[in-house]
């Protein structure tokens, strides 16, 4: 196969190798194929991999059960209230979709700029996109009052002769979570045939033939089916990069078309974009660094990655910071004596906590990668991604919670508690992401070996 | 190694996924379509009652105006089941002791009220008040069907909410001369009114019937 | 997906649901002798009703599909399926009568709304009142006689009786005759004229027989400091509309005295400086009340410093002696009362003792304004009770054996008084006469069912004697006797209807059938009132009351013990209306924790939710604190009629019972307990936080301001900058104006909404978790510091905006606009986004986060047919009462006649605060209330353009005391 989506590049430019030299599209395919297929016969998934998984469904078990009471019970049993209407559920959500939006960035976005290092991040990345969409797709229906009518957001001709009431913004958040869902799949989907292939013509044992073979969809890899492949894929890229960013306005739009302190603000659908990305690069960064020895990718993966990376990391969260800002700036430049007093109370209220936590972990540390040897230390970088990920879902707790709990009206001030039902819904969507990942790791290639080849030049 | 496909292989895999392209495209048209059916709108349906009553005796027979029984259809919300009472005024003379007519009786003597099952219903949650409707030139039979013709009492209508809906955004087709209201097999012809001309007699269309306050509380 | 034809789930409001006849007696045993009987009318009714009963109890599953009709064997006669009907009768407080008029559906009352002919309600009505429809659906109520708490048979009963007969009024001895000797009988206060005939029968039959009247929040003291006065028995009753100044001493005026209606009706009518020239009301008390919130200037005494006041008032207005000592306030508001000789008058509450009301008499008198500002009348009560046949009396009587027999008739003394359990062993034969069976029915021998007011013949004269005929809407829904026959089978006078009794009262005024139908209808007998005597003042009332004169022990703490303002001196006990209307005040439900002062809790290091343990003497109580800002400094109080033993499912357990610490001797002490605090239910979270700036929400300002500048309180205007189309006006634009000069904070509307819309109660834990659902709340705003602040209500409701934000952010469009201006909500269509209520500025929309109305104590039948019952993850929200107004519509459209549109909150103010109505006819009340210069919508920065506006609040200032 002599064709293939990547873009010649020198694979040594700049400080570090992008590959390791000594890579040949013989021994990358090798390597990967062996760790997807294990043809030795050995150990079909290695310890650390069954642990996991093993954690990951307890967690999922939790989450089911939450779900189950939450169906029978009702509402009632979160502790959302009458000034806080929203609360973990909304949250989770947006902090899941936000999450989910690092692998389209740098699958998508980066394809488009012909960026060279994406070629080795993006099926990792993407994959970690639609585990995270999965989970942020539970929330918009769990919080409904009466989730059996759900559908009612769609419109469909029904004998009620009513459509949907197209000026909200959660109808466009429907459809904007179904499209992103949609392409995204698509996307990685379409991105994986050719490895699904390369899979298919390796595999020793009848029933991965038939697994990997029904999933190629007999993706040969003739020129025709090349001639075809780069520009479609070429065009979901340039399909899902404005998606991406359409999802997040929308979600920011949840609130800014909201007329809550806090709330009410045409600055939120940029700012919500800024988060995004921030918290995308860190779910990569995080996932990436355990995940880079344990897979064995240390010559596809390089530090040259990380560095880059790290500087995604920085860069959003000056983009962060200026959002931050800008929200102080606009709250007091404003004249909503009621947004002044709500800020206030994110400042030194009951929530204060929150407030800080979300400016120190999104702001504070990631500056820390300023220095090249912070970014390659993987000791520290990792605990900065974990942080900035708490401190986005501190960002949203602050925006959701704290605003609604202080709103204009003194007599309708109150506050809001989670309870175990709430927490144990979160943890249940953290194993749901785990176990996808975990298994898309398994039986999928963590490596574009396609694009990887290309760029490696020819293949055997 | 041999390969894991025969040719055949693209044909069973194109079939399938037009297979399961088919099944939800069709399964999605019958989800919509049901709602829609006489069927689930159980149309057509008569309903087993104490007693079997037969409109079409009574009223085609005997020429009973319906508002002999539903006696508060012009004054109320509800148009009223008769009492036993109204039942016994006739049936104390004739057909005193025929046997279908044994519950009647027995509610009158045991003073023990008579249960009689809905034919047409409504949600709870629709304020349908009959007097209205009666009052502006709706007929029953636009609702009831021809009720002079059913021995047995069915749902003539549909009444889902686009039924209402349909009459609500367009009233003057529904709407007859105050004398045939309670005519139940009334049918247009060339000395009726226009539309036009029964809305403005009945003062309809001055405001919107579509909100959702005229029939939701 | 379901059809709508199908109830989808949602929304089951109760319609006719039907059961067969052996269905029927199977649930309700009583029924099998009803449906043997010949039907009138009202067992019709009940027919129906309990067909209603047991449809609705088994259709709790929402919109079953196909429920039955059940069509009655004779149609009742006045009565169309789904057209409601209203009758007159009253409500009786403690022996006063407040006018009511009961709304049927179905022959089932489903509301209550004041009586206009009546003087005590002129169309208002309480809080109390508006829940007796729960009271009278309660399935807690009596069903059957009692023996020691036991149910027993109605044949043990009369056996029971005729022994009593035989031993207590049967002559013994042919030698001497003891009839009726250690026969008593203990009623409450006693104003009906038939009952007191029925007990002067029986006191003539049994010539040695006592009959005592005691009520346990009494008010005797009022009463002999009108003996002492004047000489003889006399009640003095105010005109507010005549008096320009009005000083009232720890008063109730406006919040509970017999006729506080009429006088808070009165008072409100100079209180608007757009529509008249103002009163000036001075407040002067211990501990918050509506009267104090209600003053211009109120003034923080503790019971010692207030007769210091009195004291120093008395010398100044009696023997003209120049103020001298005392607060600085004394002397301008000494000096604003001699300015309004005739106009002035004082007003003192019922705690304070005898002689103090002898001189607040004296200085009334003093200040000239009797025929005017007040008027002397006869007492309403037929026998005015005295000290001699109080609780008291009785007691020693029972503890020495004098007593044999005791009647106990519908007053509830054990709870009230915990020593009389005990005496009560000394009594051979004790028979409790009540409608539910509360402490005292269980305490004594023998309980005989009554039954519920409402389902009973009788009549009682309110506050200025009016009489009010009291009819039953239905017939007894649990059994119970009517409370004058089971009194006269009791002591075996021979037995007659009730209704025979209560005619034969008034043969000579009503004579003919069709004055006494005429009297039924409109409630009250003409002419009835008291006549006004020229008892003249008694010299030794007018002499200086020095604070000696009536001693009181200056201990610090004091803890002052007040009836519950809703729960009263318990009664309500199992009413959860009354258990979760927020106190005015304090804005607590479900319990009663101890009010302490701001400085108390400082000195103690108290928090709201405390604990504490209370003694004084031999009572003992553990209790949690919360913090009342402008309650008097060393002063605690604590609400009676909590901590009920036997209310029912509802009240037992709920609160504190104080009773025990009335008579108890000594200091009170009060101890911080060591364990943690007990969390209280609060509507109201930000209870602490003291604004120093004056509200902008609650606006406000002094009649000087107001000379000033007419729209002072209107702010600047803020120019319409929607890009949105403002919705285009249909045939009429419902709107509502709400004065805040006329709201007293009563919660008489809140109580009233909720009877009208089916909202659901959702129990403490639900309130302590912020779900509480009243679409009508009344907020409370403090300013100035803790000690003193100035308190404000602002009743908040759906504003209707006209350009709502709740309506644009719905997904299902389950909110809409409507083209008369309503703000629409339907429930069937909400999937409970909550999006709505975020995003609505007054946050007056609730959401059921569980199936509240389903969980409710209270039978089907007793909801409003015409409102939707919420079901489970639905929003629901004020709706301008929309069932009235499509009635309204329905009947004019039909009829050609213009129906008024009255929504229930607006019926229910008894101070004519709510104005309702087309906001585009001149004509109308509301439009003028708009127009008024003090009109000013809430927070109109967010572009909401309300419905509703308020008038903003004037308080009449005397200027010679700065604030």
């Amino acid at each position: 196969m002599t064709r293939g989506v990547g873009m010649d590049v020198d694979v040594t430019q700049g400080n570090d190798p992008l590959i390791y030299p000594q890579e040949t599209p013989a021994s990358l395919t090798e390597r990967v194929c062996v760790a997807t297929l294990r043809p030795d016969g050995g150990m079909w998934a290695p310890m650390w991999w069954w642990m996991c998984l093993g954690v990951a469904l307890l967690l999922v078990g939790m989450g089911a059960v939450s779900v189950a009471w939450l169906f029978y019970a009702g509402l009632g049993i979160w502790g959302i209230d009458w000034p806080v209407a929203w609360g973990f559920d909304i949250l989770n959500y947006v902090w899941w979709i936000a999450i989910a939006s690092g692998g389209t960035f740098i699958s998508a976005l980066f394809f488009l700029l012909r960026a060279p290092w994406r070629t080795s991040l993006n099926r990792l990345a993407e994959s970690l996109t639609l585990c995270a969409a999965l989970c942020a797709a539970i929330f918009p229906i769990l919080h409904l009052g009466r989730p059996q009518f759900f559908y009612w957001l769609f419109p469909y001709p029904n004998t009620m002769g009513l459509w949907a009431q197209f000026r909200s913004p959660l109808v466009w958040d429907f459809f904007a979570i179904l499209a992103y869902v949609t392409c995204s799949i698509l996307f990685w989907y379409f991105g994986l045939l050719p490895d699904l292939a390369t899979l298919r013509d390796r595999a020793q044992r009848r029933w991965q033939q038939v697994f990997y073979g029904v999933l190629a969809l007999g993706f040969r890899g003739s020129a025709r089916q090349w001639r075809h492949y780069g520009p479609v894929y070429g065009v979901l890229a340039a399909l899902m990069a404005p998606l991406v960013v359409s999802v997040h306005s929308i979600v920011g739009m949840d609130f800014a078309g909201g007329a809550a302190t806090g709330w009410h603000s045409t600055e939120f659908p940029p700012f919500f974009v800024f988060g995004a990305a921030l918290s995308g690069f860190a779910i990569v960064l995080l996932v990436l660094l355990p995940l880079r020895p344990a897979l064995g990718l240390e010559p596809y993966v390089t530090d040259r990655h990380v560095d880059v990376l790290g500087r995604l990391l920085l860069t959003s969260s000056l983009c962060v910071a200026y959002a931050y800002v800008m929200d102080v700036f606009s709250t007091f430049y404003g004249p909503d004596q009621a947004d002044r007093t709500m800020f206030a109370f994110r400042l030194h209220g009951l929530y204060a906590p929150v407030y800080w936590g979300t400016i120190i972990l999104n702001i504070v540390f990631p500056q820390l990668l300023w220095w090249r040897a912070i970014r390659l230390n993987p000791a520290v970088v990792w605990p900065i991604c974990l942080g900035v990920l708490v401190g986005m879902w501190l960002e949203r707790f602050q925006i959701i919670v704290t605003s609604l709990a202080h709103t204009q009206l003194v007599s309708a001030w109150g506050q809001y508690t989670p309870t175990v039902w709430e927490w144990s819904l979160l943890c249940g969507t953290i194993g749901l992401f785990l176990t996808a990942f975990l298994l898309l790791v398994r039986f999928i290639p963590m490596l574009a070996m396609a694009e990887m080849r290309a760029m490696l030049g020819d293949g055997p | 190694m041999a390969a894991p496909f025969t040719p055949r292989a693209n044909v069973i895999m194109t079939t399938c996924l037009i297979g399961i392209a088919f099944v939800v495209i069709s399964g999605c048209m019958v989800w919509f379509a049901w709602p829609y059916t006489d069927y689930d709108r159980r149309v057509g349906w008569t309903v087993e009652q104490a007693v079997p009553f037969s409109h079409q005796h009574h009223v085609a027979g005997l020429g009973l105006d319906c508002r002999f029984c539903h006696s508060s259809v012009e004054r109320s919300a509800q148009a009223s089941m008769p009492p036993t009472f109204t039942c016994m005024t006739c049936h104390s003379q004739i057909w005193t002791n025929a046997e279908v007519l044994a519950n009647v009786r027995d509610s009158f003597l045991r003073n023990v009220p008579m249960t009689w099952q809905r034919v047409t219903n409504v949600p709870d949650y629709v304020y349908f008040n009959h007097s209205i409707h009666v009052a502006k030139g709706v007929g029953c039979e636009s609702c009831h069907g021809n009720v002079a013709a059913m021995p047995l009492t069915y749902k003539a209508r549909t009444l889902t909410m686009r039924f209402c809906l349909d009459c609500h955004r367009d009233p003057g087709p529904q709407l007859r001369p105050a004398e045939s209201i309670f005519d139940t097999d009334w049918h247009r012809d060339a000395a009726t009114p226009t539309p036009a001309a029964l809305m403005a007699r009945y003062h309809v269309g001055g405001r919107n019937l579509t909100e959702c306050s005229i029939c939701h509380r | 997906m379901p059809p709508l034809g199908r109830s989808g789930g949602a929304d089951a409001s109760d319609r006719l649901a039907g059961l067969s006849d052996d269905e029927l007696v199977r649930q309700f045993p009583r029924l099998e002798g009803a449906l043997s009987h010949a039907l009138d009318r009202r067992r019709t009714l009940r027919l129906l009703a309990l067909a209603l009963a047991s449809g609705g109890l088994k259709g709790c599953d929402p919109g079953t599909p196909d429920r039955g009709f059940v069509s009655a064997v004779r149609a009742a006669e006045g009565v169309v399926p789904g057209v409601p009907n209203i009758y007159a009768t009253a409500h009786v407080r403690d022996g006063y009568a407040e006018g009511i008029l009961v709304t049927h559906q179905m022959g089932r009352p489903i509301k209550v709304e004041g009586n206009p002919a009546h003087p005590g309600s002129r169309g208002g009505t309480d809080v109390m009142a508006q829940a007796l429809i729960h009271d009278f659906y309660d399935p807690d109520r009596a069903i059957g006689p009692l023996h020691h708490g036991m149910p027993a048979s109605w044949q043990d009963l009369t056996g029971a009786m005729q022994r009593m007969r035989s031993t207590v009024m049967a002559p013994r001895r042919p030698d001497g005759t003891r009839s009726g000797t250690g026969l008593r009988i203990l009623t409450g206060t006693v104003t009906s004229p038939t009952m007191g005939r029925a007990i002067a029968q029986i006191m003539q039959a049994y010539p040695g027989a006592i009959w005592h009247q005691w009520d346990a929040i009494g008010r005797k003291h009022v009463r002999q400091g009108g003996m002492l006065a004047y000489g003889q028995a006399v009640s003095v009753l105010p005109d507010l509309t005549q008096a320009d100044v009005v000083l009232a001493l720890d008063s109730d005026l406006l919040d509970s005295a017999p006729g506080h209606l009429a006088f808070a009706r009165d008072f409100a009518m100079r209180r608007n400086p757009v529509r008249g020239t103002m009163n000036r009301l001075y407040a002067v008390e211990a501990t918050p009340s509506l009267t104090g919130v209600a003053a211009d200037h109120r003034f923080i005494a503790s019971p010692v410093m207030l007769d210091e006041v009195i004291g120093r008032l008395s010398a100044g207005l009696l023997q003209d002696e120049a103020p001298s000592g005392g607060p600085e306030w004394l002397g301008p508001v000494m000096r604003d009362l001699r300015a309004h000789r005739g106009r002035a008058f004082i007003h003192l509450g019922p705690d304070h003792p005898p002689e103090v009301h002898a001189t607040v008499h004296a200085m009334n008198e003093a200040l000239g304004g009797r025929g005017r500002v007040f008027d002397v009348l006869e007492p309403p009560e037929y026998r005015t009770p005295s000290p001699v046949d109080d609780l008291p009396t009785l007691m020693e009587d029972m503890e020495d054996g004098r007593v044999e027999a005791l009647l106990i008739v519908d007053v509830n003394p054990v709870h009230q008084v915990p020593r009389l359990a005990a005496a009560l062993r000394h009594v051979p034969t004790s028979i409790t006469l009540a409608d539910r069976p509360h402490e005292t029915a269980v305490a004594t021998n023998w309980h005989v069912p009554l039954a519920h007011g409402m389902e009973d013949w009788g009549d009682a004269r309110g506050h200025d004697g009016t009489v009010a005929l009291i009819q039953p809407q239905a017939m007894p829904l649990y059994g119970g006797m009517n409370a004058l026959a089971a009194l006269h089978a009791c002591v075996g006078l021979p037995l007659r209807p009730a209704i025979d009794m209560v005619r034969a009262t008034w043969r000579d005024l009503l004579p003919s059938q069709r004055d006494w139908h005429d009297a039924l209808a409109t409630g009250v007998i003409a002419g009835t009132a008291c006549r006004s005597i020229d008892a003249l003042l008694q010299p030794a009332a007018s002499r200086v009351a020095s604070p000696a004169s009536f001693p009181r022990s200056a201990a610090q703490p004091v803890l002052l013990l007040r009836p519950d303002p809703y729960l009263w001196d318990g009664r309500g006990a199992n009413n959860p209306w009354l258990q979760e209307l927020p106190r005015p005040l304090s804005k607590v439900v479900w319990d009663n924790p101890l009010l302490i002062p701001p400085d108390l809790a400082r000195d103690m290091k108290l928090r709201n939710g405390d604990v504490v343990t209370l003694s004084q003497g031999q009572a003992r109580a553990r209790l949690p604190v919360w913090i009342q800002p402008g309650q008097a400094s060393g002063c605690v109080v604590g609400l009676l009629g909590w901590g009920r033993q036997h209310a029912g499912a509802t009240g037992d357990d709920v609160g504190t019972d104080l009773y025990p610490f009335r008579d108890a001797p000594g200091p009170l002490r009060i101890e911080v307990a060591k364990e943690t605090a007990i969390p209280v239910a609060c509507t109201e979270h930000h209870a602490t936080i003291i604004g120093t700036a004056p509200s902008e929400i609650a606006r406000h300002g002094t009649l000087e301001q107001f000379r000033g500048n007419p729209a002072f309180l209107a702010g600047k205007q803020e120019p319409d900058a929607s890009l949105y189309r403002r919705p285009p006006d249909g045939p009429v634009a419902w709107g509502m104006s709400i004065d805040l000069n006329a709201c007293i904070g009563c919660n008489a509307c809140v109580t009233a909404c909720q009877v009208e819309n089916n909202i659901p109660v959702v129990g403490r834990d639900e309130v302590l978790r912020q779900r509480e659902m009243h679409w009508l709340r009344i907020d409370r705003f403090h300013e100035g510091t803790p000690d003193a602040p100035d308190t404000f209500f602002q009743p908040m409701l759906c504003m209707h905006c006209e350009q709502a934000p709740c309506e644009t952010v719905c997904p299902v469009g389950a909110t809409t606009h409507d083209s008369e201006g309503l703000n629409v909500m339907v429930y069937n269509r909400c999937i409970g986004t909550k999006f709505c209520s975020n995003n609505c500025p007054y946050k007056v929309r609730r959401f059921n986060y569980f199936a509240f109305a389903q969980h409710e104590n209270r039978p089907a039948i007793s909801r409003n047919p015409d409102v939707s019952v919420r079901t489970r993850g639905v929003m629901e929200k004020c709706t301008f009462c929309v069932q009235r107004i499509a009635q309204a519509r329905i009947a004019t459209d039909r009829d050609g006649v213009a129906e008024q549109v009255v929504t229930a909150c607006q019926a229910a103010c008894p101070t004519r605060a709510i104005s309702f109505g087309d906001i585009h006819d001149p004509a109308a009340e509301v439009t003028r209330h708009k127009a008024s210069p003090l009109s000013y919508a809430a927070l109109p920065e967010q572009g909401t353009y309300p419905r509703v506006t308020y008038e903003g609040r004037i308080r009449n200032r005397n200027p010679d005391i700065g604030s």
